[in-house]
């Protein structure tokens, strides 16, 4: 390593750099402003900033992508900005928006779901006399009030004052913007090491973001644990597959890989062991079948907001590794190792349609139903063609909108003692909330795949894409499951719309303006890429991976 | 069998991964019978590199403050970032500007983790 | 001209709009003229357009236009009426207006299901509802572009869902579902060979295209096998739709558990998407396949006489007798569209418009019997004749027109069909013969059992829920305290209560049609003629009936 090779290096391409350096740089100042700021401001200056940040990367996202500067790769190979990259980046940032304003909503419930200690708030509003405020009867659900006390007592601060507003846990904004940085470095790796090191990065704030509800304390952060251990088991499998694929190509860059498969012959052993194990790591993340375990869970027990980031965010950045290393690793080799994962996506398909059938919870249902759509997707993502590309692309994008609005409406509905899961509090629904029941089935049958949707626009592009390169049998699997998958998402609407509500049923809470404006972005962009789809649908064709 | 010949380097990082791995599982097996069993307080006790914690645990029921883990927590993640120091002094002139600005921006980061915790009572003992 | 196909569309959707706009601000009463209004307006529109399609032109479609919406897809917002497609939306302009009448402004309308402040759901909902159904049907049958086919075929489901799911009878939630997974399955059968034909068109085509035109060239190309996979996949959707026979347990559900006005449309034109995708979509597109396939649908449209026949006279339930006529009927339909004659195929087509009336006047009528006797019930009436004379008649003139009596309208599509399939299908149509001696037999059973003979039944003598409701209507006292003094006739008559006039005035247009159309068809064939015609020389088989009608 000559001092050449670092000046080589020291002319970045800063503009092509710009949003991934923009979010990074961003979190590091978020830690600092959580360091600096008076506890009172934080939750303000802190979310401005977060979605300051977050805007000024998409817009740099938008003047790259419109300045028409060639494809890069910068970092000495390591990151490669292209077009299908800037369209990923402008998805997850876009995606990002409304995430972060749902985590900030403490509209919904006193405090926010992030509150530091519910029980002080309780407690805080019974002295100031807000007892018909419904939080005060909430409490905790489990009885785990020592512990609560013994948190309040290591920060060393009493529970807040009555005149203070109540205290969050501000830290879930450098984690987002972290986690959005990983997920941004993540999705335009050149290479495996970058690649593992971008999955680290965007995993370890995630797992600490789903233990964070104190509201549900112990399925928090059962979550937490369960998402840690099976995703630290998962990016071993990656590891492993990276060290194997070293050991086949001499090189962790993608098109290294790509060049040694091409050339002279030699054993392919290491080759699809190395492929096989780095599927099972980029799977495990995307929640593709079977490597789906963790998903229900994960998503009933994390906060609600988080779940929205995770099934929307987590997905996109998946699902562009698994394209990136797809198309330009593998893509020459495709043939030999496609009819695998055949039987992984078929296997994501039947089992997110067939559990999710016998779901009772909605979270739970909206965690199968991503386990099927990722199998939907995973179509896209085997037919290596520009067309398969774009309409994976267009899915995600579509996909992550649509389960944003949903989550969102889903943390609108609340029981006394917190969200109302089960599919029984969604009886009569729209006898109580016309609006929110509306939303919430136009958002289900996007899911579902109903023409004039967004769902339905993905859908076409990814089933042609796949009959376009010969699989049938797969796009015939993905049509049943579909229409099985109907079936359950259809029950929900019957409940809202045919049952009568329950006379002790839940309440819908009136959304704060955050909150609404997440889950009108979410219902608006899932129209409008089911009705005019046009422009997205160019943008995700603009171009093809650097490789 | 150009494919064997390419494998044939691993032969001796098997044999490692065999030989290893039968060391372990002898001394696990072996352990119990040919071990001296010879009880006494200390091994009874906390796991802490063989020091005594301390402060020792007088009240709440003799659990260690969770501070001290949090302390400890904190110094190897700190103690781990300086560990890329080394190599940059060591290069120092080949690194150049580029370099010193690389370390600036890192010891940058690592700045702004420590206020944080330092400011929010990371490092409080009480 | 292709303005007025483009306002066609619109105008409903913008009704609709208008309606719901109207009842979310409790103004219900107002939103069920404004939406009667919008739909008189329709039928002018329609009329206007009727008067302004010219049979002797040579090109298929007419009023065509096309406004590109996903270029990425190749796909455009593309319209344009050929005589079918004309001569399903005015049938559906007709029965639109009739159905918003009889909802909102009989007296004898049935009560819907109650809202959540306890009240029936007033009927301006629905009129929404119904608006916006129209709309999206009217779209679907001037649809040239087989992507905004697929779009409006699945999108019509949703407003019908909400119809059954909303304003049906007990049972109502079970029905719409399954009514909905039903069809949302064939759909998407169906959209693997959408997108299927897609790729197709893009290999061979060069452009991968949707639109019908082009796609309809590319049929030329196609080897048989890949076409046979291809019409499998729509032919799924619309026999699920039409309903042919082992798909058809939805409708029974389904039209048992809507309400009348949406069992109208349900049953007359929504079904008729089934056999309409048959002649615009199975033919055309896939010549080959429909023609060694054609054998199968024949034994399932055969099938589907003789057993919805059978059941229909089976049938304790008036709602449920009248889908199983329909099934029947699609039977016939089916058996001259695939018996490739000119005349049968158009025979066919215009047995869906002749259909769409009988089952309208059927239901309707059933409808006004039920709103006096409460219940669905055929046990529950006997011997209405004597108290309700004009309605006992305007019963047995929808029976007749169901049973194809020379005369009626039915008559001359059945008749056509027949004569058609003869020469090419003589087993198949010798089969489906008898299915006329059944329709006979369940039609005029029915009416014996319920119009004739002495008084009975707890609708009408008894202290059932029914007889409740003819009280409420009749405004008198009751009948229990009545029944056994045998009271004259007279008096049970204005208890129970005959049709009203309006009630009368919305039966009115369709005896009227019933009779024209018996009588006086050519209209109707002449502006579906030229379609059948095209058809025929795109499928590729020479008519078996010649010229002067003789079998050569």
């Amino acid at each position: 390593m000559g001092s050449q090779s670092f000046s080589d290096a020291l002319g970045v391409d800063y503009g092509a750099l710009a949003p991934l350096l923009i979010v990074l740089g961003g979190a590091c100042v978020s830690v600092l402003l959580e360091a600096v700021l008076p506890r009172v401001r934080r939750r303000s200056v802190q979310l401005v900033f977060s979605l300051a940040v977050v805007v000024v990367a998409l817009a740099a996202v938008i003047i790259r992508a419109t300045s028409g500067a060639g494809d890069v790769v910068v970092l000495a190979g390591s990151l490669s900005v292209d077009a299908p990259g800037l369209f990923l980046w402008g998805t997850l940032l876009a995606l990002a928006v409304p995430s972060v304003l749902m985590l900030a909503d403490r509209s919904v419930e006193p405090g926010g779901v992030f509150v530091a200690d519910p029980e002080a708030l309780a407690e805080a509003q019974e002295r100031v006399g807000a007892g018909s405020l419904r939080s005060t009867s909430s409490g905790l659900p489990s009885g785990t009030g020592t512990d609560t006390h013994g948190v309040v007592g290591r920060r060393g601060g009493a529970g807040p004052e009555p005149t203070t507003p109540p205290e969050m846990h501000t830290e879930i904004f450098p984690f987002v913007l972290f986690a959005l940085g990983g997920m941004l470095a993540f999705s335009a790796a050149n290479d495996l090491l970058t690649m593992f090191v971008a999955l680290e990065v965007l995993s370890l704030p995630l797992y600490l973001l789903c233990g964070l509800a104190r509201r549900r304390r112990l399925l928090s952060q059962e979550a937490a644990v369960k998402y840690f251990l099976l995703g630290a088991f998962a990016s071993a499998f990656f590891l492993y597959g990276v060290a194997l694929l070293y050991g086949y190509a001499g090189s962790v860059r993608l098109a290294d890989i790509a060049a040694s498969a091409a050339g002279p012959l030699r054993s392919d052993a290491l080759l699809f062991a190395g492929l096989a194990l780095l599927v099972v790591g980029l799977m495990f993340k995307a929640s593709v079948g079977p490597f789906h375990t963790w998903t229900p869970d994960v998503y009933q027990g994390a906060p609600t907001p988080v779940t929205a980031f995770m099934a929307a965010c987590t997905k996109v950045a998946a699902f562009g590794a698994i394209l990136r290393v797809f198309t330009v690793a593998f893509g020459t080799t495709a043939l030999e190792w496609r009819g695998v994962l055949w039987a992984v996506a078929i296997a994501s398909m039947v089992i997110g349609t067939v559990l999710g059938i016998t779901q009772t919870d909605l979270k739970r249902m909206v965690a199968y139903s991503s386990v099927a759509h990722a199998g939907f997707i995973l179509i896209g993502c085997l037919a290596i063609t520009p067309a398969g590309l774009s309409g994976t692309l267009f899915y995600l994008l579509a996909y992550g909108f649509t389960t944003i609005a949903i989550l969102g409406l889903v943390s609108l509905v609340r029981s006394g003692d917190g969200e109302a899961g089960h599919l029984s509090g969604y009886a009569g629904l729209a006898q109580r909330s016309p609006v929110v029941a509306a939303a919430l089935s136009f958002c289900l049958l996007a899911l579902a795949g109903v023409p004039l949707t967004s769902g339905f626009t993905a859908k076409f592009a990814v089933f042609s894409a796949g009959l376009a390169d010969g699989m049938a049998p797969l796009v015939i699997v993905g049509l049943v499951c579909s229409a099985i998958a109907a079936f359950f998402y259809l029950r929900v609407i019957v409940l809202m719309y045919f049952s009568d509500p329950a006379p002790d049923g839940p309440t819908v809470s009136l959304p704060g303006p955050m909150t609404t404006v997440a889950i009108t972005l979410g219902v608006a962009v899932t129209l409008l890429l089911g009705v005019l789809p046009t422009a997205a649908l160019e943008w995700a064709g603009a171009g093809t991976f650097l490789g | 069998m150009q494919g064997s010949a390419g494998l044939t380097a691993y032969v001796p990082l098997i044999v490692m991964f065999v030989l290893a791995g039968g060391f372990a599982l002898f001394s696990v097996t072996a352990a119990p019978y040919i071990g001296p069993r010879r009880y006494n307080r200390a091994k009874l006790d906390t796991y802490e590199c063989g020091i005594e914690p301390s402060p020792q645990p007088v009240v709440g029921g003799g659990r260690v403050p969770v501070a001290y883990y949090l302390t400890a927590m904190l110094f190897i993640l700190f103690d781990i970032e300086m560990v890329f120091l080394y190599p940059f002094v060591i290069n120092i002139d080949a690194l150049g500007l580029f370099g010193l600005v690389e370390i600036v921006l890192f010891i940058g980061t690592v700045a702004f983790a420590y206020a944080y915790v330092w400011r929010r009572g990371g490092l409080d003992w009480t | 001209m292709s303005a007025l196909v483009i306002v066609l569309v619109l105008l409903p959707l913008v009704g609709a709009t208008v309606c719901g706009v109207l009842v979310k601000g409790g103004r219900d009463a107002t939103a069920r003229s404004a939406g009667f209004a919008v739909s008189l307006v329709e039928l002018v529109l329609v009329a206007v357009i009727w008067g302004l399609f010219d049979p002797s032109a040579p090109t298929r479609f007419q009023g065509e236009s096309s406004v590109e919406w996903i270029p990425a897809f190749g796909v455009s917002f593309a319209l344009g009426l050929d005589g079918i497609a004309l001569a399903m939306i005015a049938l559906l302009a007709v029965l639109v207006p009739i159905v918003i009448a009889y909802t909102s402004f009989t007296r004898a309308a049935e009560r819907f299901p109650d809202g959540p402040d306890g009240e029936p759901r007033g009927a301006g909902g629905f009129v929404a509802l119904m608006l916006s159904l129209q709309g999206v049907l009217v779209a679907l049958f001037a649809a040239t572009d087989v992507f905004v086919f697929y779009v409006m075929f699945e999108v019509m489901l949703v407003p019908m869902y909400f119809i059954i799911g909303r304003f049906g009878g007990a049972r109502r939630q079970y029905a719409a579902v399954k009514f909905f997974l039903y069809s949302f399955l064939g759909g998407l059968i169906m959209l693997g060979s959408v997108i299927g034909i897609y790729v197709a068109s893009g290999t061979r085509l060069g452009a991968a295209t949707f639109d019908w035109a082009e796609l309809q060239r590319l049929a030329a190309q196609l080897p048989e096998s890949t076409q046979i996979f291809l019409f499998l996949g729509f032919f799924a959707a619309f026999a699920i739709k039409a309903p042919l026979v082992p798909l058809h347990t939805w409708l029974p559900d389904a039209g048992a558990q809507a309400p009348i006005g949406g069992g109208v449309i349900l049953v007359g034109v929504l079904d008729k998407v089934g056999v309409f995708g048959f002649l615009r979509y199975c033919l055309p597109l896939f010549p080959l396949a429909s023609q060694t396939l054609a054998p199968l649908v024949l034994v399932l449209s055969v099938i589907g006489v003789l057993y919805g026949a059978l059941l229909a006279a089976m049938q304790t339930d008036m709602k449920r007798f009248v889908s199983y006529t329909s099934i029947a009927h699609f039977g016939f339909i089916g058996l001259g569209i695939f018996a490739f004659s000119q005349q049968s195929v158009a025979g066919s087509a215009l047995y869906m418009v002749n259909h769409g009336i009988s089952t309208a006047m059927l239901f309707l009528v059933v409808g006004m019997l039920a709103a006096r006797g409460g219940s669905t019930q055929i046990a529950d009436y006997g011997g209405v004749g004597k108290i309700a004379p004009v309605l006992a008649g305007l019963f047995l003139v929808a029976g007749l027109t169901t049973l194809s009596l020379p005369g009626t309208n039915s008559f001359v599509s059945e008749f056509l069909v027949l004569l058609g399939s003869w020469p090419r299908e003589p087993v198949y149509t010798v089969i489906a013969t008898v299915g006329i001696i059944f329709a006979a037999l369940y039609v005029l059973w029915v009416y014996q059992r319920t119009m004739t003979g002495p008084l009975r039944g707890e609708a009408v003598v008894g202290g059932g829920p029914g007889a409740a409701t003819a009280r409420a209507l009749a405004g008198g006292p009751g009948f229990s305290d009545t029944v056994d003094t045998d009271p004259p006739d007279a008096t049970r008559r204005a208890r129970f209560g005959d049709l009203s006039g309006r009630e009368i005035g919305v039966l009115a247009p369709l005896v009227l049609l019933i009779f024209l159309l018996g009588f006086f068809p050519q209209p109707v064939l002449d502006v579906i003629n030229p379609a059948v015609s095209a058809t025929m020389s795109e499928v590729g088989v020479a008519d078996p009936v010649g010229p002067n009608g003789v079998a050569r």
